[in-house]
């Protein structure tokens, strides 16, 4: 059975890339959730490289990294903060992802129209480029 | 082992044996990261072409044998990208050598690299001082320049942007003048958006100004406050809520926009700080600056450091956009031996302005539509405009004292030439502008 342990940058794509389609087709509802998936992935990877402690099988180490995208979006600058490379990274300070949360999957899909689910994608998209950004300036490999 | 300045070199020749292949790939990106390791860009559909996938395997491996600790295992080497236009927009880079579909592309810790000339502004002058070295009088000149102005009746506007080393305020103010927050109060406060909060309390004037007026924008207030954790804060850019990201010097930018806009000078003179700095990068290139004067004495320290920066510029193909703004100063220029002094350094800098700004000049060739300078040329960006050296200048402490009563035969005895050359470049601008 192939390894089912976290790889963030992986999953932090594949969200992406299936909330696009999402988006594409007006699955408002799903999409929306897809791009919060995408944030907390990828601000993840971030935080790993900018020290966030691991298990071995590659899980946040600490309770109180173990969030979703709303909450991700404060925890990270917590380590961005930290480290020295970090300030090239900032988020805005407005959090686009308070007003997503992780149950709303459960929740019904009339809930969810264009303009919810635009200001989550650009939020994911806002996080997608710091990603890009990371690898290309040899911070996430 | 490879270094660092062999990744180049070394980059250039293995692309060199694939030059034909590499037209099928098209726009690549030759990416060097914050640590200098290299990587190869390419678009995405390149992916899924099984010749263009055996090539850059072939370039990948060659990397890895070739750049040592400066390239990534081959499995990493190539970063594949939807639009690589976009990423270049960001940042250009310089073209490869003999390639042109290929882009280099560094990398750096700090937002400035030099080589982003912004456009010159078309407002009130701004005029920036800078210098290789410190302790060259380099703010004492803009004290006194901005006095000269001043005199002619102008209105001035004075930043101090050595905002590690402050210290114009002092020549210009008496210690119960100071206003209460400076540029690193508002380059913090704007994080937060709340500029606002400190932007009517961080200018004030000078009692120097007789006829014009002198307003002056130190680096801190009166009381400095926290000014180690502010200033370790002021490189921060902001995000907008778009994603948009503002680098620290264009907000700084915005703040000297905002400034002109409320207090109306007729000129802006920019301390910048010495050496091969962030901040001295931001004044230069990135504050719209019309001129930029360039201190220097003449020692081995400040001709390796011109070099070094023009090189720069033109490896990276923007000297054309700088150096009709750079204009060379001789400072301190000693007393004793002042013409053959004055000499060296006007041979010294020809040389470098020859080999690194100015076009080449072919033989029996037309010359007019080359920007050249002969080295006698007076009015030719090496020729030094030269400060003297003047004991009653030297300490920027008691200079408010000093500059209270001076007139202006003592300024134009020490700062002539600099004087003159200002005041003909804002009346030249103005008859262009016309």
């Amino acid at each position: 059975m192939p390894s089912m342990n976290p790889d963030f940058l992986d999953a932090h794509h594949r969200h992406w890339d299936d909330a696009e389609r999402l988006f594409e087709a007006s699955r408002w509802a799903n999409a929306d959730h897809l791009y919060g998936m995408s944030v907390e992935c990828g601000l993840k990877r971030l935080m790993i490289a900018f020290g966030m402690p691991l298990t071995t099988s590659g899980d946040p180490k600490r309770d109180i990294d173990r969030v979703h995208a709303d909450q991700a979006w404060i925890r990270y600058e917590t380590y961005r903060s930290g480290h020295p490379g970090g300030a090239g990274y900032s988020l805005p300070t407005t959090n686009p992802f308070a007003t997503w949360h992780i149950s709303q999957r459960y929740a019904h899909q009339s809930n969810f129209d264009q303009s919810h689910t635009n200001i989550h994608r650009n939020g994911a998209a806002i996080v997608r480029g710091l990603v890009q950004k990371a690898l290309i300036e040899g911070l996430v490999v | 082992m490879t270094t660092f300045d062999q990744v180049i070199p070394v980059i250039t020749d293995i692309l060199r044996s694939y030059r034909e292949a590499l037209i099928r790939i098209g726009g690549m990106i030759i990416n060097r990261d914050l640590n200098g390791r290299v990587r190869l860009i390419v678009s995405k559909s390149v992916q899924e072409d099984a010749i263009s996938q055996d090539l850059l395997t072939a370039i990948a491996d060659l990397m890895a044998e070739h750049l040592g600790p400066h390239a990534f295992p081959p499995e990493h080497a190539v970063l594949y990208e939807a639009d690589i236009e976009t990423l270049l927009k960001d940042k250009p880079g310089m073209p490869l050598e003999d390639f042109p579909a290929i882009r280099f592309v560094d990398r750096l810790a700090t937002e400035s690299d030099w080589a982003t000339i912004s456009t010159m502004t078309t407002r009130a002058p701004r005029i920036v001082f800078y210098s290789l070295k410190g302790g060259v009088g380099r703010s004492t000149a803009l004290a006194a320049s901005a006095w000269a102005f001043a005199q002619q009746g102008k209105r001035v506007l004075a930043l101090d942007l050595d905002l590690e080393s402050p210290g114009l305020s002092s020549a210009l103010l008496t210690d119960d003048r100071q206003s209460t927050y400076g540029i690193t109060d508002w380059l913090v406060e704007d994080l937060v958006d709340n500029g606002n909060a400190v932007f009517d309390e961080m200018v004030v004037t000078s009692t120097l100004s007789r006829e014009g007026e002198i307003y002056i924008v130190p680096a801190h207030g009166r009381d400095p406050g926290e000014y180690i954790s502010k200033l370790g804060r002021v490189w921060m850019p902001k995000i907008a809520l778009t994603g948009e990201r503002e680098i620290w010097s264009y907000r700084l930018r915005r703040l000297i926009e905002a400034l002109e806009t409320r207090w109306g000078p007729d000129v802006l003179l920019l301390d910048a700080r010495a050496g091969i700095d962030e901040i001295a990068s931001a004044c230069i290139t990135d504050l719209r600056a019309n001129l930029v004067l360039l201190f220097a004495v003449d020692s081995e320290q400040t001709w390796t450091g011109y070099r070094m920066l023009f090189r720069h510029w033109r490896t990276s193909g923007v000297v054309r956009d700088i150096r009709e703004r750079l204009q060379l100063v001789g400072a301190i220029v000693p007393e004793r031996d002042r013409e053959r002094y004055l000499d060296g350094l006007r041979d010294r800098a020809w040389d470098l302005f020859v080999e690194e700004l100015y076009d080449p000049v072919p033989p029996e060739e037309d010359t007019a539509d080359l920007w050249s300078f002969d080295r006698a040329d007076e009015n030719a960006p090496h020729a030094p405009w030269a400060i003297r050296w003047h004991p009653d200048w030297t300490a920027l402490r008691s200079l408010y004292h000093h500059m209270s009563s001076v007139d202006a035969t003592g300024v134009r005895l020490i700062f002539g030439p600099l004087i003159d050359g200002l005041i003909t470049m804002i009346d030249n601008r103005k008859s262009v502008q016309r």
